[in-house]
């Protein structure tokens, strides 16, 4: 499990390294060096391995099923990326030691690298590519969190976010590319995958496959035209730069293009979306690179150009371009990341980084300008530095289709791009060091601290090795790559600084002396490209894009949400509506059924009549308010009739009962409210409202008629039949509602609490102010409470309480029961509060009424819990008779007590409801007669 | 014999509620040891029951021991197990963070929330349709009185509008199952699942109305595109603990959706099978879209989130919808992960807001808080959970459910629209969070007042996050116990595809199915 | 009468529905009222009409009315005047925190 301790030790090292630093900061840059060095000394073990050809996969089970493992993978180009990213890392922690000043926090900024070099490295050994994908989007996360470094600035924000959003939307891609990838094969294991190119490319869905991962790398690796992000990324600090935008995570695309190369490449497709997208980047960047002033930018760009040359080389295909690619991401992440730290240092040492200011630094800093050469020169391709080498090759490589129609563009182009590499490169060296005297620097420039120099001098050093004596240097490393890449025999490759005269060379020298003719045409160059302008700036489009998308967003929001009940109401409706209608169309069965009807007789269809009118009254007349109540009591009341006369006496008596409450509610609620409701919304709106109602009405209507002219048998004939024996009652309805499905009722009467609870909960704190004057505007009547409706109610309490409890026992054979008595029983005692005002009434009831419910609930949940004394589920009923002298043989059910329940529950609920909301107008009303008398 | 662990899950919130309500008078302490004792019970009986079904067996409950279809069952089967688990655990987070004050902003709080958790219990394990209304009554009653808990303004009016949409919702309901009833003439859902198979064709049109229906009522409960408007103002202006326990309320409508149509309109309906293939999906898409485009738009963190909440709604429900095992077995394991984050997200923007003083939630340049780098990581944390990045829950949950995708006629837009929005998430997130913490100044340069009434010091402090550290980690053992999880969530979505096996075990097997 | 009862329950819809999509909480509250009557209606009518056979067990009868519709029906009666007694005092609340009784809490004079 070694390989795992490689890519792991980072993120272990981050959490240490953020601890650490508490200590001081210094801490946390060495642990971080010593956390790398783990790291490396953990790798060398299984170098000779890979050197001997072999590849290692290690791998813990994870999802199997899925066929996701945590696997990782160490052949040749994982082990070349691993040596880059660990040796480079430890360079840049040295550097960054110096680089960052006082101010900044370290432990951040090591544990921010140690979290990227810990993704960088899961990328390059991941075996499973799901996998490959999670670190893929750790390094976007992570790098966020490097460029955003310094917080305070806003471009650093800006650049992060976009950085954020091209590379973090590309892993989006990507993942959309590896599902695919992973059905295509069956399986998400690169030892597969690099073995069945063929079944890959001959697949339907190869060619959206390839577009979604071509995305992914193109995205990571700031191809044309999503390149425009890694400019914007060099608000990073410069050692961030060096480390991601040179060396590791940009070179994470093309490294995906060389892993997946035996799989994917080979087709018209790879050829021309990889290399004309690559052709395109090194030219673009290569052209605009000679034209920035900050160097940082320069540097980017030629970044960007070089990396549209590494993808171009894998674009082209042939195995000999493959190994080329490989080369010149070895020598490409040598020579730049020196230069980004000189860049560093410079602008450490100076305090600014514009060409236009920064001049003659020869005389201040010789030994980096020494340094600075090197790596430039090796970045232009100048012989005997390791950067011609590659592009030597690279030259070669775009000569093979010269004899085809439009085959002389490649090479072309690419001398083209050359030009400006040796144009760009020059700039920064003459520019910068030498070209007269500096104009007013922040701070005078003098050489930085020794060791801030030593990462630059050990990759120089590399530069000019790997330079002159490649076959000693570079070639085992690169072989072993390359054969890891291509994962087979290597093509006859000779690393060798001269080939004869050749066309490459010639090329070469055409690229050299362009390039210093260009250089010296500058200022003419420059005020063309004035004109051009920002035409190729991309991160104004970038941004138009966000703002169009977050215009967009806000406007569709708003146009869906308006925070309106009504609208919400008449959507839901509508929606009903429509799915209503869907479903009648099924089949052709008639609307009517084939049942016995029953005849209409004129009293029923009178009070139905008076119902209805009743019903369309309420509306026509929902303005009056009080009105509308009468209007409504009347329907209540016809509702009542009708389940009279469909032989449901229970349903009429609690619908009575309720009705009175309701009523009562609301008459308390409408002597609070506003007595009319102002009509506001247009005829328009009325119309369309009641379109929609009548709509649904007819649905309702013909649903109604649909169900009752059809036969059914239900399940009601056990209940008929079990009642007495089973249930011990012969009211079905109670039983049912007490027995069969007690359930239900517990449920229910919770409800009832819970509304009881809800409006106690609500009217707390409220401070109501009613108005003193009805909808005339006549005063309410002061007087408190009528005498003879006091002593009345008085007297009318006992004979209340009686008959509910009478109800409340007969229930389970009667109509009746616990739930008509409570209501029966609250009525009267609401009446005391009516007649004969709360104060009176608390003095003679002093009751709080949450113990009631709660007894309420309690009583019929225990009765439900005895049974399981008796080893029965909950609710389980049981009866028996017994003989009570005067009344004579009585049964007593377990049922009444859950009866018993439901009463206290509603008696308690109602009595909260109603007692409370009456005693907060009390208050209000006192308020009026009090300013009455003032 | 039947256990009584199948319905101990209900009846223990019911009774600690009842209690707490009776010793209403008790100190606020006492009330809040009896109510996180109950939590922590329900936990308890939740892994038990879990482990009791998790080999396939289906328990059964006929209350009042009448036997089915005549009574009520309940019916504890992988599926409700799980919600059970899930409701416990976030539950028990939102309570803890419940207990640092917000309980004590009104009346009644602890015996409220225990009811909630009646009703939810209750509405996991019914296997009767009607019954199943009357705990949605529950839940629904209980979780307005909670919306409004603390009052104020806004809460009013956002309440306002749930209550009244709801209320329709519920007319709804009882409309269909009316309907149901007056063709089938059943209620118990098992032997519906058999009446429904066998309708004749003359009656079939009815009772794809009524399975219609039903699914309008459930659309609404899960928010689901046209009918979320009550969801963004209702949870972005509750208190957050209530917020948090809201994140399991979209589900119980999900959990409706996935059992109706699996168990009553499946694959075995006949002509009434797969009644809302054809709306579930797009619908699902829709939402997930514009809930993005809700949290891209956002200026305030919790609207944000409660945007988030919808778009998670929305993705839950295009796994359900592509009705197979594989895709419901995502969603199952997507189900709590978009629980638990977008709680611990609710949490976090509050312990956020109250550290910045007057610029409480906004996205705008606000004054550095304190401790101002833990909840930076924290937001990070939780953001890159919410976004679906690598390599927390959120990550393996759209994995599962594009993976699940990939035989789908309709994937390049399952994938499309998926991949597409995860891109507006992680703009919008990186874009609020950068807004709140990078920009922030120190308060001295700051005019902005910031704020006193929060705790100092690591550990009181901690104790604030305490429920969040808890979420975080469940969503940490969803990554690291994938593998068995996704085991379990397929073995689950099996289950509910062979509803013979559930209809055998409640009218036993001797049911003509 | 078969015919007659559906319309009935078809005009309470549709009355209970226009009020509910009214801007003012009061006949809001209405509708919602009308709206429970015509669903409890419709629950009792599902058992088909019976007259007269009021489903308590008597000696000497036989048919009786389907009892189950009757207990639905009663337990949504008890629900709904739950819900509507919340609804009112919700109502209240919000015309006194909003200070009109508009369902947006908008003010229009």
């Amino acid at each position: 499990m070694t390989l795992f301790l490689v890519a792991l030790t980072p993120f272990f090292g981050s959490i240490f390294v953020a601890c650490v630093s508490r200590l001081g900061r210094l801490h946390a840059a060495w642990m971080a060096g010593v956390v790398t060095f783990i790291a490396l000394s953990c790798l060398f073990p299984l170098m000779l391995d890979t050197f001997a050809g072999h590849t290692l996969v290690q791998r813990l089970s994870w999802i199997p099923r899925l066929g996701l493992d945590i696997a990782f993978r160490l052949d040749g180009l994982g082990l070349l990326f691993a040596l880059l990213i660990l040796g480079i890392g430890l360079l840049i922690i040295l550097y960054a030691r110096y680089y960052l000043s006082e101010r900044d926090d370290m432990g951040r900024f090591y544990a921010y690298l140690l979290l990227f070099m810990g993704s960088m490295l899961g990328v390059a050994l991941s075996e499973n590519i799901i996998q490959l994908l999670i670190f893929w989007e750790l390094t976007s996360l992570s790098s966020f969190l490097l460029i955003s470094y310094w917080q305070h600035r806003h471009e650093s924000r800006s650049g992060a976010r976009m950085a954020l959003a091209v590379t973090g939307g590309g892993g989006l891609a990507l993942l959309g590319g590896f599902l695919l990838l992973g059905d295509i094969v069956g399986s998400y294991d690169l030892s597969v995958i690099l073995e069945s190119g063929d079944i890959i490319r001959a697949h339907p869905l190869y060619l959206p496959m390839l577009i979604l991962v071509l995305l992914g790398a193109f995205t990571k690796s700031a191809q044309f035209p999503f390149h425009f992000w890694l400019p914007n990324a060099m608000a990073a600090p410069t050692p961030v730069s060096a480390y991601l935008h040179s060396a590791t995570m940009v070179k994470a695309g093309v490294f995906l293009l060389a892993r997946l190369f035996p799989a994917l490449s080979g087709t018209p497709e790879w050829f021309w979306l990889v290399s004309m997208t690559g052709l395109t980047t090194l030219l673009v960047a290569a052209y605009i690179a000679f034209f920035k002033h900050d160097l940082k930018g320069l540097l980017a760009y030629s970044t960007i150009s070089h990396l549209g040359l590494i993808t171009l080389l894998f674009g082209i295909g042939t195995p000999l371009a493959a190994v080329a690619g490989v080369f010149h991401i070895i020598n490409h992440a040598i020579f730049k990341a020196s230069l980004f730290m000189a860049a560093g240092i410079i602008d450490h040492e100076t305090g600014t980084r514009d060409m236009r200011r920064l001049s003659g630094l020869w005389n201040f800093l010789p030994h980096t300008t020494l340094l600075a050469m090197v790596a430039a020169a090796s970045m232009a391709g100048v012989p005997l530095f390791n950067g011609f080498l590659s592009k030597e090759m690279f030259f070669a490589e775009t000569l093979h289709d010269i004899n085809l129609p439009w085959g002389w563009l490649l090479p072309v182009a690419a001398t083209l791009a050359g030009v400006f590499a040796v144009a760009y490169s020059l700039r920064f060296i003459h520019t910068v060091f030498f070209n007269g005297a500096p104009v007013d620097l922040p701070k005078t420039p003098h050489e930085p601290p020794r060791w801030m120099k030593v990462p630059v001098e050990v990759l120089v050093a590399l530069c000019l090795l790997v330079g002159i004596f490649p076959a000693f240097t570079v070639e085992a490393i690169l072989v072993v790559a390359a054969t890891g890449l291509l994962q087979g025999p290597l093509p006859e490759h000779n690393l060798a600084i001269w080939h004869g005269f050749n066309p490459a060379l010639l090329m070469s020298v055409i690229a050299l002396v362009g390039g210093v003719l260009v250089y010296l045409s500058r200022r003419h160059l420059f005020a063309v490209h004035e004109r051009l302008g920002e035409r190729l700036e991309f991160k104004v489009l970038y941004q138009d894009l966000l703002e169009g998308l977050f215009k967009f967003a806000k406007g569709a929001t708003h146009f869906l949400d308006t925070r309106s009940l009504q609208r919400m109401l008449f959507i839901f409706i509508l929606f009903i509506l429509m799915l209503g209608t869907m479903g009648f169309q099924y089949g052709t069965a008639s609307l009517t059924g084939d049942r016995m009807l029953l005849p209409i007789d004129g009293v029923s269809l009178l009070i139905a009549l008076i119902l209805m009118i009743a019903a369309i009254g309420t509306v026509i007349l929902h303005h009056q308010r009080l009105v509308a109540l009468i209007l409504l009591g009347t329907v209540g009341l016809g509702v009542a009739l009708i389940f009279i006369k469909f032989s449901a006496p229970d349903l009429a008596l609690t619908q009575l009962s309720v009705e009175v409450v309701t009523v009562v509610l609301m008459l308390l609620a409408l002597y609070l409210l506003p007595q009319r409701s102002p009509s506001e919304s247009s005829l328009f709106l009325r119309s369309r409202d009641w379109v929609v109602a009548i709509a649904a009405g007819g649905g309702v209507t013909m649903l109604v008629w649909a169900i009752l002219t059809r036969p059914y048998e239900s399940i009601a004939d056990y209940f008929i039949t079990h009642s007495v024996p089973g249930g011990g009652g012969t009211n079905v309805v109670n039983v049912i509602l007490v027995d069969f499905r007690g359930y239900d009722t517990l449920g229910e009467i919770t409800v009832l609490a819970l509304a009881g609870l809800g409006i106690y909960a609500m009217l707390e704190h409220l401070k109501l102010s009613g108005s003193s004057h009805d909808s005339q505007n006549r005063p309410w009547d002061q007087d408190m409470h009528p005498l003879i409706m006091a002593s009345f109610a008085r007297l009318l309490l006992p004979l209340a309480l009686l008959v509910s409890i009478f109800i409340l026992l007969r229930g389970h054979n009667l109509p009746g029961g616990g739930f008509i008595a409570g209501l029966i029983t609250a009525v009267a005692l609401v009446m005391q509060y009516l007649a004969n005002g709360t104060t009176w009434t608390q003095a003679r009831l002093p009751t709080n009424m949450h113990v009631v419910i709660g007894s309420g609930l309690l009583i019929a949940l225990m009765t439900g819990l005895a049974s399981w004394i008796f080893d029965h589920p909950f609710l389980t009923s049981t009866f028996g008779h017994l003989d009570w002298p005067v009344i004579g043989e009585f049964e007593l059910a377990s049922a009444i007590a859950f009866d018993l329940g439901v009463y206290l529950v509603v008696v308690g609920a109602t009595l909260l409801i109603l007692v409370y909301l009456g005693m907060v107008h009390r208050q209000s009303h006192w308020a009026h007669v009090r300013k009455r008398i003032r | 014999m039947m256990s009584h662990i199948v319905i101990a899950p209900v009846i223990l919130p019911l009774l600690f509620g009842i209690v707490l309500l009776l010793l209403q008078k008790q100190p606020l302490l006492f009330q809040r040891v009896l109510s996180i004792t109950s939590v922590v019970a329900q936990v308890v009986l939740a892994v038990g029951l879990l482990h009791r079904v998790s080999n396939g067996e289906i328990l059964v409950y006929a209350l009042g021991n009448w036997s089915p279809p005549f009574g009520i069952v309940l019916v504890a089967d992988r599926l409700a197990a799980w919600m059970l688990i899930i409701t416990a655990l976030l539950s028990l987070c939102a309570l803890l963070y419940a207990v640092r004050g917000t309980d004590a902003e009104g009346s009644h709080f602890h015996v409220l929330f225990q009811l909630q958790l009646f009703g939810l219990n209750g509405a996991f394990l019914t296997g009767d349709l009607f019954n199943l209304f009357v705990f949605f009554e529950i839940l629904l009653l209980a979780s307005y009185s909670l919306l409004l808990h603390g009052g104020g303004r806004l809460r009013t009016k956002a309440g306002l509008h749930f209550v009244v949409i709801n209320l329709v919702g519920s007319t709804l309901f009882l409309f269909a199952v009316g309907t149901l009833y007056g063709i089938l003439g059943t209620l118990n859902m098992a032997d519906l699942a058999v009446k429904v198979a066998a309708t004749p064709l003359e009656q079939v049109a009815l009772v794809r109305v009524a399975g219609l229906l039903l699914f309008a009522v459930f659309a609404l409960k899960a928010a689901l595109l046209p009918l979320y408007l009550w969801l963004p103002a209702a949870y972005a202006h509750t208190t957050a603990p209530v917020a948090a326990l809201f994140a399991i309320m979209t589900k119980v409508g999900a959990y409706s959706i996935l059992r109706v149509y699996t168990l009553i309109f499946g694959e075995q309906a006949g002509p009434a099978a797969d009644l809302i293939e054809a709306w579930l999906l797009p619908l699902a898409l829709t939402t997930l879209v514009a809930g993005m485009l809700g949290a891209v738009a956002s200026i305030r963190l919790r609207q944000q989130i409660a945007y988030l909440v919808m778009a998670s709604v929305g993705s839950l429900l295009v796994a359900f919808g592509l009705n197979t095992s594989v895709g419901i077995a995502a969603g199952l394991y997507y189900l709590p992960h978009s629980t638990f984050a977008v709680a611990a997200f609710f949490l976090l923007a509050d312990s956020i807001a109250k550290r910045r003083g007057e610029m409480n939630d906004k996205f705008d340049l606000g004054p550095t808080m304190a401790y101002q780098r833990l909840f930076g990581v924290l937001f990070f944390i939780v953001a890159v959970l919410v976004a679906g990045l690598p390599p927390l829950s959120g990550f393996v949950g759209k994995f599962l459910i594009l993976q699940a995708a990939l035989t789908h006629p309709a994937l390049p837009w399952i994938l499309g629209i998926v991949l597409i929005t995860s891109l507006f998430a992680l703009i919008a997130l990186a874009r609020s969070g950068s807004l709140m913490f990078y920009r922030a100044e120190p308060p001295q340069v700051s005019k902005l007042t910031t704020v006193t009434n929060t705790p100092v010091g690591l550990m009181p402090v901690m104790g604030e996050l305490l429920s969040i550290i808890v979420l975080l980690s469940l969503c940490l053992i969803l990554v690291v116990w994938a593998g068995p999880i996704t085991d379990f969530t397929l073995a689950t979505a099996d289950q509910l595809l062979q509803p013979d096996t559930y209809v055998h075990a409640v009218l036993g097997s001797g049911a003509k199915y | 009468m078969e015919a007659l009862i559906s319309l009935i329950i078809g005009v309470l819809t549709t009355c209970g529905i226009y009020l509910t999509l009214r801007g003012r909480t009061f006949p809001v509250v209405l509708g919602l009222t009308f709206l429970s009557y015509a669903v409890n209606l419709f629950l009792l009518v599902m058992g088909r009409l019976t007259i007269a056979r009021p489903p308590v067990i008597t000696p000497g009868m036989t048919e009786y009315a389907d009892p189950l519709p009757q207990a639905l029906v009663l337990t949504a009666i008890v629900i709904s005047f739950a819900m509507t007694a919340f609804v009112i005092v919700l109502s209240l609340k919000a015309h006194l925190e909003l200070g009109n009784d508009h369902v947006d809490g908008k003010h229009k004079p």
